[in-house]
């Protein structure tokens, strides 16, 4: 029965996980170095960045939104706190900073969608190119480098040999699974994204909750933007190009719709894992760079291919 | 039967999966030769013709040495946290050797600083490590194998003081910004027109290493200042985009252009009199030279700190 | 036509109905909403095809398989909704789909254009064939559907409600034009409710009713009571449980509401205990009260008072709040989000009792949407199913359960039964009974005739934004309200 319920309701993380562990052990039987607790541990680390940004992301495509800035928002919200923590000024300090302006141009982003009517994609893409270039102004181009081991420790440090990075990521995935599953908020971002007229005739400030989650897509790009910096000691203000495509792919492969009302943060997760993992492995298997790129592309199209399927025959 | 359904759907996915990674996997087993050492090089990217000739002179040097190497690259050349993941990755393999360009002279430093807790040698190639933080790091690398990249900057402004003898008025196209290796070309070329009066910088402007940017950034330099003579851009790509840049502007012969690297597409065009010259590297040396020096770690035999590869401006 | 059948689920949409039309006369089509004008037009236009029954065309039987199949017959519809592209000249929208070609695929604009001036001259119409149609009004973009009918040589021209948009002046002219085809020999469909227009313009009129014919006459034989009567007599064979609830204090008071889109200084006054039906064709503003009401369509002048007091209700929050429960027309567009649970459907608007402080009690939320599936009696599984799972009846009782939840006591139920198979209807009409009894009042509108007249305690009929008419339960007659709602009388 418990077994039963569990398919019904997360088959589609089911069959993500399945995939998952599939490729886990192919690439176990290809390469003995894929198999170790301290390969394990590099790719979670590695997976970090991708899929804290993608949570954001996730969210956002519950409400059937679309947010092309993250990677622009990662840069500018870096560069930021890089400089305000070279000015000697506490570690506390330099991350409020940075997550403020990461939370600020997600609001805006919001604004932009709620109150100027813009579709997502436009806004944020607008966003994109804004928070980018704030950054290469910011900084005249430079990257701002060199920080204190207390920062840095945010990266390099591990609690029970589980890297910081990837204990970050889980304390953000756990506190947005529970902001999605256990508070208002996250039943509005399922409505809005399901039927958004209904959801605004059940009386809910549909404008002041999409704002909100754009706002949070915005806080976990500069949460992504704290682990980047400190593990490359660097802010740079070309960092995280591309970004947001990696974000979509995990959300999608982890069965989110593109179309809004659907997607877990468990499939994210799995998602962001899943393309970890591939990158990982083909780099262990000595893959080029070029055949990489293509596999990725196809797995993103096998997935939400055999996922449409599904729900094809399902009705 | 949703249950089917699903594990099918399970299963299908999985299947995909593996099939995708056991065909991505065409070259030979892993530690299949366990006798022969491992030789990773990490290059920037693998789309530009520099690292393909870099790779080259690698690979023949490996058959000759029988040594594994293993060349690998980022996407993009800008993605440096890639970069970072893919020695990561290779330092799990437990290559022997680890060659490294890296994408960013600060960003990669952490890295090397993992490869040495990992004990495995690294040597630099191309581009510099930043001083200050590899010592503020106390990370460690064997040997630095490089063009002088300053020196072929000064060259080329050396060169541009011989060619024009009235007042001149010259721009440049910067690489990336703060990368080691295009500021130091920049800052060579700065240093380079300064013993001549006549000569004077009008515009100095990032294009990113990328042809689209450099004929983006060209075109507009042109339209701004309208009696540029001479063009100096820190990587050929970039020369390239400018040229076209300025053939669509109607101005082709009017302006010298000057590159670095000396592709072969920009020795064409210095064959051809389009192009003023380039200042050639020598990858396919810097190639070779990585993989000799690997070997020679690998045996505990001394290596140089700093290994220089001839460097020259090419012109008709 | 003869013999035409055809049935949607849980709805028999034509039952036998014979039609024919002469060239050269216009033939109007006369009945209610959902007397089966549209299905009949859907089948002669190839839209849906028919269960039973034969079509005729100049004596061959046809069988129209497709909208480009009955182009192709002669035979052109002319929808409310004009399919016209909105950015595309009038020459390209005029030929779409076979614009004229040079060398096999290049576009020839200018024979175009040119094609389309002379297509355009011919009914003595001036407008730029090189104009955006989204640049024109209402009226010159019906005539560029009359052009694109006609360039398909068309013979028979089906036109629904061509002047529901039209002023009068639009009106004459396009009078004219239909006079002009008509001299032409082309046999015209021409639908309408309003009877003036009728006798202006018919030579013959069918009248169909709850998906029969009723009649055809020749309009010189008859007048606009006769054919009221025969529209509405029906007999009342539904069974509508209405019981009667001694009305109280009034719970919802409108006064001169006017609103930017349609309204013009509507009154009513709702009473505890009531049921309070509102009748009107189609485009009369009914939905347009119920959304003004309920905070969604701003409102430009009037008041609404709530228990006796002003209340200012200029959001769908501000309305619940107020005690307001609006059951939309389309369900599935404005009650639900269909890919959300019922819980979490139920939980939408009451998210102050399930996420105190603004952290989701687990047992509240399932104990609400239980409640509401046991005391409502919706078929599901589990309160964890999809609510787009549900039947239409089952999905209409977790929009009222969402404001039953609330202790609402405003109801706003707007075409309460559509799409609802009988059984479930009746279920419906219960509830109604039972919420009155429990004190509420209840606003119902609806464009079927025999539910307001069987379910309603008092009626008001709505036309062209205002209230035409009131009627008390006992007073009220199928002819009069549907008199009152084609501002014609009796």
């Amino acid at each position: 029965m418990n077994f039963k319920k569990l398919l019904l309701h997360h088959g589609r993380q089911l069959g993500t996980l399945a995939g998952l562990l599939l490729l886990v052990l192919a690439l176990s039987l290809r390469t003995p170095y894929f198999l170790t607790v301290s390969n394990l541990l590099t790719v979670l680390e590695q997976v970090s960045i991708n899929a804290i940004v993608a949570v954001g992301m996730t969210v956002v495509i519950i409400t059937a939104g679309i947010d092309l800035s993250v990677g622009s928002i990662l840069a500018f919200a870096g560069v930021v706190m890089a400089t305000v923590l070279q000015k000697d000024l506490p570690v506390p300090l330099g991350l409020a900073v940075g997550l403020g302006v990461g939370v600020g141009c997600g609001l805006l982003n919001g604004l932009l969608i709620t109150i100027g009517r813009l579709p997502p994609f436009i806004a944020t893409l607008g966003m994109m190119s804004i928070a980018r270039g704030g950054a290469l102004l910011f900084t005249n181009g430079r990257p701002v480098s060199g920080f204190s081991d207390g920062f840095r420790a945010l990266a390099t440090s591990q609690f029970l040999y589980i890297p910081m990075p990837t204990l970050i990521m889980l304390g953000v995935y756990v506190a947005c699974h529970l902001l999605l599953t256990r508070t208002r908020f996250g039943l509005y971002a399922y409505a809005m994204g399901g039927n958004e007229q209904a959801t605004h005739l059940s009386g809910i400030n549909v404008r002041l909750h999409k704002t909100l989650v754009y706002g949070l897509c915005g806080l976990t790009s500069a949460i992504a933007a704290v682990i980047l910096t400190a593990r490359l000691n660097s802010a740079q203000p070309i960092a995280g190009m591309t970004y947001e495509l990696d974000a979509i792919a995990a959300t999608v492969i982890g069965g989110a719709s593109l179309m809004g009302g659907q997607g877990t943060l468990v499939g994210t997760l799995i998602g962001a894992l899943l393309m970890g993992v591939l990158r990982n492995g083909l780099n262990l298997l000595e893959v080029s760079s070029f055949l990489q790129q293509v596999i990725i592309g196809a797995v993103i199209i096998v997935a939400v291919l055999l996922d449409m399927t599904l729900k094809q025959n399902r009705k | 039967m949703k249950t089917r359904i699903l594990l099918r759907r399970a299963a299908l996915l999985g299947l995909a999966l593996g099939i995708l990674a056991t065909t991505g996997c065409n070259r030979t087993e892993p530690g299949a030769n366990d006798s022969r050492p491992r030789v990773a090089l990490v290059v920037k990217t693998l789309n530009s013709p520099f690292f393909l000739d870099m790779q080259r002179g690698a690979q023949k040097a490996a058959e000759q040495l029988g040594v594994d190497l293993i060349v690998q690259a980022a996407e993009r050349e800008v993605d440096v946290e890639r970069q970072m993941q893919i020695v990561e990755n290779l330092i799990q393999t437990r290559v022997d050797v680890l060659c490294l360009t890296p994408s960013g002279s600060k960003e990669l430093v952490p890295v090397v600083g993992k490869a040495n807790r990992a004990g495995i040698p690294v040597l630099i190639v191309d581009t510099r490590l930043d001083e200050a933080a590899v010592k503020n790091d106390g990370v460690e690398f064997a040997c630095f194998i490089g063009s002088d990249n300053y020196e072929g900057g000064r060259i080329a402004g050396a060169h541009f003081g011989r060619v024009f003898t009235n007042d001149t008025r010259l721009v440049v196209l910067e690489g990336i910004p703060g990368h080691e290796t295009a500021d130091s070309r920049v800052r060579g070329f700065r240093d380079g027109i300064k013993p001549f009066a006549n000569l004077h910088l009008a515009a100095s402007q990032p294009a990113n290493n990328e042809r689209d940017q450099g004929f983006n950034v060209m075109q507009n330099m042109l339209q701004a200042h309208r009696d540029i003579q001479g063009v100096f851009a820190s990587n050929d790509m970039m020369a390239l985009g400018a040229l076209e840049a300025i053939r669509a502007a109607d101005r082709a012969g009017q302006i010298k252009v000057v590159g670095f690297d000396a592709v072969e597409e920009a020795r064409k065009e210095i064959a051809a009199g389009t192009m003023e010259g380039s200042v050639a590297q020598n990858p396919e040396a810097m190639g070779r030279l990585a993989i000799e020096n690997a070997v020679k770690v690998l045996q505990g035999e001394p290596v140089p700190d700093y290994l220089p590869v001839p460097i020259e401006l090419v012109t008709r | 036509m003869r013999g035409i059948g055809k049935s949607f689920p849980g709805v028999r949409a034509l039952d036998g109905v014979d039609f024919d039309l002469q060239p050269g006369e216009v033939h109007v089509l006369l009945g209610e909403n959902g007397a089966g004008k549209s299905t009949l037009m859907k089948i002669l236009s190839g839209a849906c095809r028919p269960d039973e029954g034969e079509i005729h065309l100049a004596g061959q039987p046809q069988r129209i398989a497709t909208p480009h199949h009955a182009q192709s017959l002669g035979i052109s519809t002319i929808y409310q909704e004009f399919n016209l592209v909105p950015h595309l000249p009038v020459s390209a929208n005029i030929f779409l789909g076979r614009e004229p070609r040079r060398a096999g695929f290049l576009l020839d604009r200018r024979a175009m254009r040119r094609q389309a001036a002379r297509a355009l001259q011919e009914l003595d119409v001036a407008i730029d064939p090189a104009a955006p149609v989204s640049t024109l009004g209402v009226a010159e973009q019906q005539m560029i559907e009359v052009t694109k009918a006609l360039s398909l040589d068309a013979r028979i021209l089906v036109m629904d409600e061509p002047t529901s948009a039209l002023t009068g002046g639009e009106i004459e002219t396009l009078f004219a034009i239909v006079r002009r085809l008509r001299a032409r020999g082309v046999g015209i469909v021409y639908i309408s409710h309003r009877m003036e227009e009728i006798f202006q313009i018919g030579d013959r009129v069918t009248v169909l009713r709850d998906g029969r014919k009723v009649a055809t006459h020749r309009l010189a034989d008859v007048t606009t009571a006769d054919l009221i009567r025969e529209m509405a007599d029906r007999e009342l064979t539904e069974h509508f449980p209405r019981e009667a609830v001694e009305p109280g204090p009034p719970v919802l008071q409108v006064r001169d509401l006017t609103t930017r889109t349609k309204l013009r200084g509507v009154s009513l006054e709702l009473r505890r205990g009531e049921i309070l039906g509102i009748a009107g064709l189609l485009g009369a503003g009914r939905t347009e009260l119920a959304r003004a009401i309920f905070g969604v369509d701003p409102i430009r002048s009037g008041e609404i008072r709530v228990h006796g007091c002003p209340a200012s209700l200029r959001s769908p929050r501000e309305a619940i709040r107020a005690g307001i429960g609006l059951l939309p027309e389309d369900r599935r567009q404005f009650g639900l989000v269909l890919p959300l649970s019922i819980k979490h459907n139920v939980s939408l608007p009451n998210t102050d009792r399930v996420y105190p402080r603004g952290l989701l009690r687990t047992a509240e939320e399932r104990r609400l949407a239980q409640e509401c599936v046991t005391g409502l009696r919706i078929k599901t599984p589990h309160i964890d199913q999809a609510s787009g799972n549900l039947s239409g009846g089952n999905q209409q009782k977790v929009v009222l359960g969402k404001w039953l939840a609330r202790k609402s006591d405003i109801f706003i139920f707007d075409e309460p039964t559509r799409g609802i198979d009988v059984g479930a209807k009746v279920e419906i009409y219960r509830l109604m009974n039972r919420l009155t009894r429990d004190g509420a009042g209840i606003l119902m509108i609806s464009s079927e005739l025999p539910e307001v007249l069987g379910m309603s305690d008092r009626i008001l009929v709505m036309r062209e934004g205002r209230i035409t008419g009131e009627f008390t339960r006992s007073e009220a007659t199928q002819e009069a309200v549907l008199a009152a709602a084609l501002g014609t009388t009796a």
